[in-house]
């Protein structure tokens, strides 16, 4: 049902993520302000994903086999949703520093 | 920031985060001759922030000349529609006359990005000295007592009588210095929006607006946003028009409904379609909202330091109102005004503190908090019935009240009447849920 009206010919456009997050005025600070704790955790014990789940921009993504997650942390939008999200308590998230990161104008 | 200023114990108070709690406070003390810093991580006020977008100005009138402010378009009609995920819309629509005129109930759309950095300004101008780019990493403390900042500057600790946390929703200082616990995620939402722009007069035609006057659509039930608790919105502004949905990280982490194929499916709804098509994509972002209550509320009084707006939870989500805007600033001028207070008095500690919460539980921010508490266990026992059967039973309902055919309207009136009984649970069912649902009114 996630794409109930996806075919309705309605002129509604809606833009592939890469585009919307390309609308984001960022500033990378070329250091991860996300982490997981104890990869461990994510490899061995986590079978719901929700970070991958939660996330709006698609900064998280877990590959197959035990490996902990992927972070394309360039991609966040500092909504913080993955570290609520998380039922093990493993997202580390700092704010970015300095200035960095996303820069909303229309907020 | 520049590295040789050296703010360290230079001022009376430290205010984390330019937002409305924090400017509220900061506005507030420098007022009252106190020497104020404000820490902002942004590269200016706003540019971290992302609301719905409305503005209640009541408790901002009080502390600044809100006909200065840069506002979009002031709330001249509110719509309240429930959709169903088979197309329908059921919908009531506002416009009292009254909006029209100043002060306009109170009610403006604004982008956080210019109104913050404005708002920011005024605290400036009353001699708050502002610093962006700079973040604060933790608090210190000496013997269990909050002395000050640490931030990612060189030498980039500062000693104060008192912090003032006002960092929003993601509450990492406040958090990792343990005055306060992590939110469950069932009382946090995520909130995605979309921005597009577009000419003027396809805005004011699209919502039947003229000159300045806006307006305020807000959507429940599953065509909104899907299997989830939650809801969506349309706010025109000027020359844009914001989109967006909420809905409870519980439901996005455990629902398989990511936040982009929310928004998605939100915007194609029939209903909503024809509002938002066309234009240009100007941005989109997200957030999350503190939605948990006044029991999710954390301590707001610590020695040496006071919890402000979404940090501290202030945010009140009863379905019919959604608001947090004007909490953040009332409880911004209260943290303010107690600091004030206690600085004066030379004590510093949680009891010379203790007016803040005191004055936060006396104004409307607790007290609506709790009177709309109520609403929490609601949603939670009655989620099928509010966003599934009550979405469908309205559309089916009014279809057949207002059938065109040969039937008597008294058929049609029994029918639509059958079919709302039917969702509610028969007459005892539904007058049950009048006298459940009767507070959210009242």
């Amino acid at each position: 049902m996630s794409t109930q009206h996806d075919d309705a010919d309605d002129d509604v456009e809606n833009p592939p993520l890469e585009d919307r997050l390309y609308t984001v005025k960022y500033s990378d600070s070329g250091e991860s302000h996300l982490d997981v704790t104890i990869p461990g955790i994510c490899a061995e014990k986590c079978t719901t994903y929700a970070c991958q789940e939660v996330c709006p921009a698609d900064v998280w993504e877990v590959p197959d086999g035990d490996e902990p997650p992927h972070i394309a942390y360039e991609n966040c939008l500092e909504c913080g949703s993955c570290r609520w999200a998380c039922s093990h308590g493993n997202v580390e998230w700092e704010y970015p520093e300095t200035g960095n990161g996303v820069s909303y104008k229309f907020g | 920031m520049t590295d040789e200023a050296n703010y360290d114990g230079a001022f009376d108070a430290i205010v984390v985060g330019a937002g409305l709690a924090g400017t509220a406070a900061a506005l507030t003390m420098a007022r009252r001759d106190l020497d104020v810093l404000v820490i902002e991580r942004g590269t200016a006020p706003g540019t971290k922030n992302v609301f719905g977008g409305v503005m209640y100005t009541p408790t901002l009138r009080e502390l600044v000349d809100v006909e200065d402010a840069p506002t979009e378009r002031y709330v001249a009609e509110k719509r309240y529609g429930i959709l169903s995920d088979d197309g329908d819309e059921t919908a009531v629509t506002m416009r009292p006359q009254a909006w029209n005129d100043a002060p306009h109930n109170d009610s403006f759309t604004v982008i956080r990005r210019r109104f913050d950095e404005w708002f920011a300004e005024q605290a400036v101008d009353a001699g708050a000295t502002l610093v962006t780019e700079t973040t604060v990493t933790d608090l210190l403390k000496e013997n269990g007592t909050i002395v000050g900042v640490q931030t990612d500057r060189p030498n980039g600790a500062i000693e104060a009588p008192v912090v003032v946390l006002a960092e929003g929703a993601n509450s990492l200082v406040s958090e990792g210095a343990d005055l306060k616990r992590t939110d469950d995620r069932k009382d946090v939402a995520v909130a995605v929006k979309e921005v597009r722009k577009f000419d003027r007069d396809v805005i004011e035609e699209r919502f039947r607006l003229s000159g300045d006057a806006g307006a305020a659509y807000h959507y429940f039930g599953d065509g909104a946003v899907g299997d989830t608790v939650g809801g969506g919105y349309i706010y025109p502004n000027k020359r844009t028009i914001s989109i967006g949905v909420a809905y409870r990280i519980e439901d996005a982490a455990t629902r398989n409904r990511s936040p982009e194929d929310v928004l998605n499916d939100f915007k194609h709804h029939p209903a909503i379609a024809p509002l938002v098509r066309g234009g240009n994509m100007v941005e989109y972002s997200a957030h999350a909202i503190p939605e948990g209550g006044v029991d999710a509320m954390p301590d707001l009084v610590h020695d040496g330091a006071v919890i402000a707006g979404d940090a501290a939870g202030m945010v009140l989500n009863n379905g019919i109102h959604l608001e947090g805007t004007n909490m953040a600033i009332e409880s911004g001028y209260h943290a303010g005004d107690a600091v004030a207070d206690a600085i004066e008095q030379g004590r510093t500690n949680a009891r010379a503190l203790a007016p803040y919460e005191e004055n936060v539980r006396n104004s409307f921010v607790v007290e609506n908090l709790e009177h709309y508490d109520f609403f929490h266990e609601l949603i939670a026992d009655d989620r099928d019935f509010l966003f599934e059967d009550l979405p469908r039973a309205l559309a089916d309902a009014q279809r057949e009240y207002f059938r065109m055919d040969k039937t008597s309207k008294d058929e049609h009136v029994s029918r639509a009447k059958a079919r709302m009984l039917d969702a509610t649970g028969g007459w005892f069912g539904a007058a049950k849920k009048a006298w459940k649902y009767r507070k959210v009114l009242s």
